[in-house]
């Protein structure tokens, strides 16, 4: 028995400890083991020890206040899935947005058939002055392509159908100009397409002045002007269709009545502007020539601005009613126009040459909705008949 | 002759030594001074110059370790420089040295003391007392007293001079804590009431007809207590820790260094040994073995044993109880 035994009658701090860590040699650790064995202080200090140092190994059994670790609630894992899930929809949106936004160039793609994009060409071929009117329009750049607002998504796909299908400048009617080949049409094109008239159902390709005039067209410019021209056309057309249809208008132009035939055909299908126009026919070939001309060229406008639904053409006058019924004037082939002060009751809703008069006598007839009718010899007096 | 000086180390024997020097202790008991290549091994690996402590002041301490151990060797045993270099190696010198440094009021010690150990000892001392006011106070009691506040004959006194770095100094502090709390509670026991309820005093039992003569129950007791008193003092403490202080197998499993199925399995066999050693002092004692056998069968409640007493019993008078003041 050491000193530290006999000194304290206990084992001291050390000794315990020491037994406790397993840290004793053998001899010294019978010893303390006797001692234990037979005194319950001893025992009950190494067993107090030993349950500190257990707690110490557990800290979650501890009593002290430990530093605060403790994290909000949102920065718990529970919560980690609002942000993915977040992340996910997010992903989802876009690919969404992306497939849809991608989607419409296989459509401008589609090809339209060849006999409907190609119809209004004959109008093109039968008024060669169109092509210098579509000349003199400066083009915007050397290159007319630098001229379109398209992706080059869209450019390549137009490109790369180039050879497939040529259609008219005329046959793209769409808010995005035609390829300076006119090959592509767009599919927005093709729906206006449909209410385009296809009056001349002519296959043949475009002529290469033709072609070659548009190439150096603004392609908005020749999209306006082809609108104007088709609905310029229209009217005209409609009269055309009438005397195939056998109207109770004379034909007063052999060339057009000429020109009628197998091309005229598909007048049918045309929803016409109004019914006004199918009434009336046009008197005049060379103006009338001249009035679409100017239409397609955008110099022909009421100064109203609207439309006009029905026109009477005499030698070097012609009279228009627009949409809101007003009547105009023009001496020189449409190209100032005056409107004609009200002289009669109601809305003027047709103008015409009064049958059986000649074209130079040039006296017209003026229709109002409830059907009364006024005459007049130059179109500013008016006469009710 | 490598062989040699191969065989010479392994019995603690350096070439440079004589080979009387080998043992370093004799019947005298005084430790020779440590050898001086071992000393600069152990003062480096201690790391006793961060705290100002020079090779020579480092040597006292070891000496001083050595000495009060015997270098962990039986009293009287005769340590070879082989077991001085392993007592010194398996010391926890910079505990050590921390400790000394601190009873030395070493402020850069107490420092990484203070770093090291204060929450520490605060949570054992809670987790001893059992009430975190209790537990601070022992704490802060502890603290006082290791800073050297206690005085004896003048001089300044700090429990870590006691600290001999055999285990952690932190296991040396929490037996400490355990220490102070026993003998508080302990001491402030015995100056209860004696009305108080809670006292620990069981109520008498009933007094009921003994089963068997008083002449067989006295000679069961004597038989017990013979059987007790030669268990060794592993099955005594086992028995103890287990039945007298109701522990549980898991608590006295680390002590033992065994697993808590050992302990299970060593009170099955302790229980039976003390079983058969009981009729065997029976049977010496002349009763047959049926009458002993019957002897076995008695009420514990009829014998006038105190196990505890026995226990103690045994003790040499140096081990008698002696609450530290």
């Amino acid at each position: 028995m050491n000193s530290t035994f006999q000194l304290d009658l206990h084992p001291d701090a050390d000794s315990l400890n020491a037994f406790a860590e397993q840290a004793l040699g053998v001899p010294e650790r019978e010893r303390i083991l006797a001692h234990l064995a037979q005194c319950s202080r001893c025992r009950q200090v190494i067993f107090l020890a030993q349950q500190a140092a257990a707690e110490a190994e557990s800290p979650a059994l501890l009593p002290v206040a430990r530093p605060a670790t403790s994290y909000p609630w949102y920065k718990s894992w529970s919560f980690a899935w609002i942000p993915a899930a977040a992340v996910a929809a997010s992903l989802a949106l876009a690919v969404t947005l992306h497939s849809r936004h991608a989607s419409p160039a296989p459509e401008m793609a589609v090809n339209v058939p060849q006999s409907e994009l190609a119809a209004p060409q004959p109008v093109l071929q039968e008024q060669p002055h169109m092509i210098a009117t579509h000349r003199a329009v400066p083009p915007p750049a050397a290159n007319s392509t630098a001229g379109y607002a398209r992706s080059a998504e869209n450019r390549e796909l137009a490109s790369s159908r180039k050879p497939s299908v040529e259609i008219s400048p005329a046959a793209a009617p769409s808010a995005e100009p035609p390829s300076l080949s006119g090959t592509i049409a767009p599919s927005a094109g093709e729906s206006r397409e449909a209410s385009v008239p296809a009056v001349n159902a002519v296959p043949a390709p475009l002529p290469l002045q033709a072609v070659e005039t548009f190439k150096s067209e603004p392609a908005v410019t020749a999209w306006q002007q082809k609108q104007r021209q088709m609905s310029n056309t229209l009217s005209s057309n409609a009269n055309t269709s009438q005397i195939s249809r056998e109207s109770t208008f004379k034909r007063k132009d052999a060339a057009r009545v000429s020109r009628g035939g197998s091309a005229y055909a598909a007048a049918p299908r045309m929803t016409t502007k109004s019914s006004y126009t199918n009434t009336f026919d046009a008197v005049s070939a060379q103006p009338r020539a001249k009035a679409p001309a100017l239409r397609a060229t955008g110099n022909l406008k009421l100064p109203s601005g609207l439309a006009a639904v029905s026109t009477a053409t005499a030698p070097h006058l012609i009279l228009e009613i627009d949409l809101a019924g007003a009547l105009f004037l023009s001496s020189d082939s449409g190209l100032h126009w005056q409107q004609v002060a009200s002289q009669w009751t109601g809305r003027a809703t047709e103008v015409r040459v009064q049958e059986g008069s000649t074209a130079s006598a040039g006296e017209f007839e003026l229709k109002n909705d409830s059907g009364s009718i006024w005459v007049s010899a130059d179109g500013k007096s008016w006469t009710a008949k | 002759m490598s062989v040699v000086i191969a065989y010479l180390e392994f019995v603690g024997i350096t070439p440079s030594q004589p080979v009387e020097a080998s043992a370093v202790t004799g019947v005298s008991g005084a430790p020779a001074p440590v050898c001086a290549a071992l000393l600069d091994e152990l003062w480096r690996d201690s790391g006793a110059a961060a705290y100002g402590l020079a090779q020579a002041e480092f040597s006292r301490i070891l000496e001083s370790v050595a000495a009060a151990q015997n270098y962990g060797l039986a009293p009287g045993a005769a340590a070879s420089r082989r077991h001085q270099g392993d007592f010194f190696r398996s010391l926890r010198l910079a505990d050590l040295v921390l400790a000394r440094a601190c009873a030395n009021g070493h402020e850069g010690a107490w420092e990484h003391f203070l770093a090291l150990y204060g929450q520490p000892l605060t949570r054992a001392a809670i987790a001893i007392a059992g009430s975190e006011t209790l537990g601070r106070d022992l704490a802060d009691q502890l603290y006082a007293e290791l800073y050297g506040l206690t005085t004896r004959e003048g001089v300044r006194r700090s429990p870590l001079d006691s600290y001999k770095g055999r285990g952690s100094l932190l296991g040396w502090l929490r037996t400490t804590l355990a220490q102070r709390h026993v003998d508080y509670y302990r001491r402030t026991r015995r100056e209860l009431p004696l009305d108080d309820p809670s006292d620990g005093f069981d109520p008498p039992a009933a007094v009921s007809e003994p089963q068997m003569p008083a002449s067989e129950l006295s000679l069961l007791s004597k038989a017990v207590e013979v059987a007790l008193h030669r268990q060794p003092a592993e099955e005594k403490f086992l028995l103890a820790a287990y039945y007298l202080d109701q522990r549980t197998l898991l608590e006295i499993a680390p002590l033992l260094h065994v697993h808590e199925a050992t302990i299970s399995r060593k009170l099955r066999r302790v229980t039976g040994d003390l079983r058969k050693q009981i009729l065997q002092n029976l049977q010496r004692l002349g009763l047959s073995k049926a009458a002993a056998q019957e002897a076995l069968g008695v009420d514990p409640r009829d014998l006038t044993l105190n196990l505890k007493k026995i226990l103690q019993s045994s003790l040499p008078e140096a081990f008698q109880e002696k609450a530290t003041p």
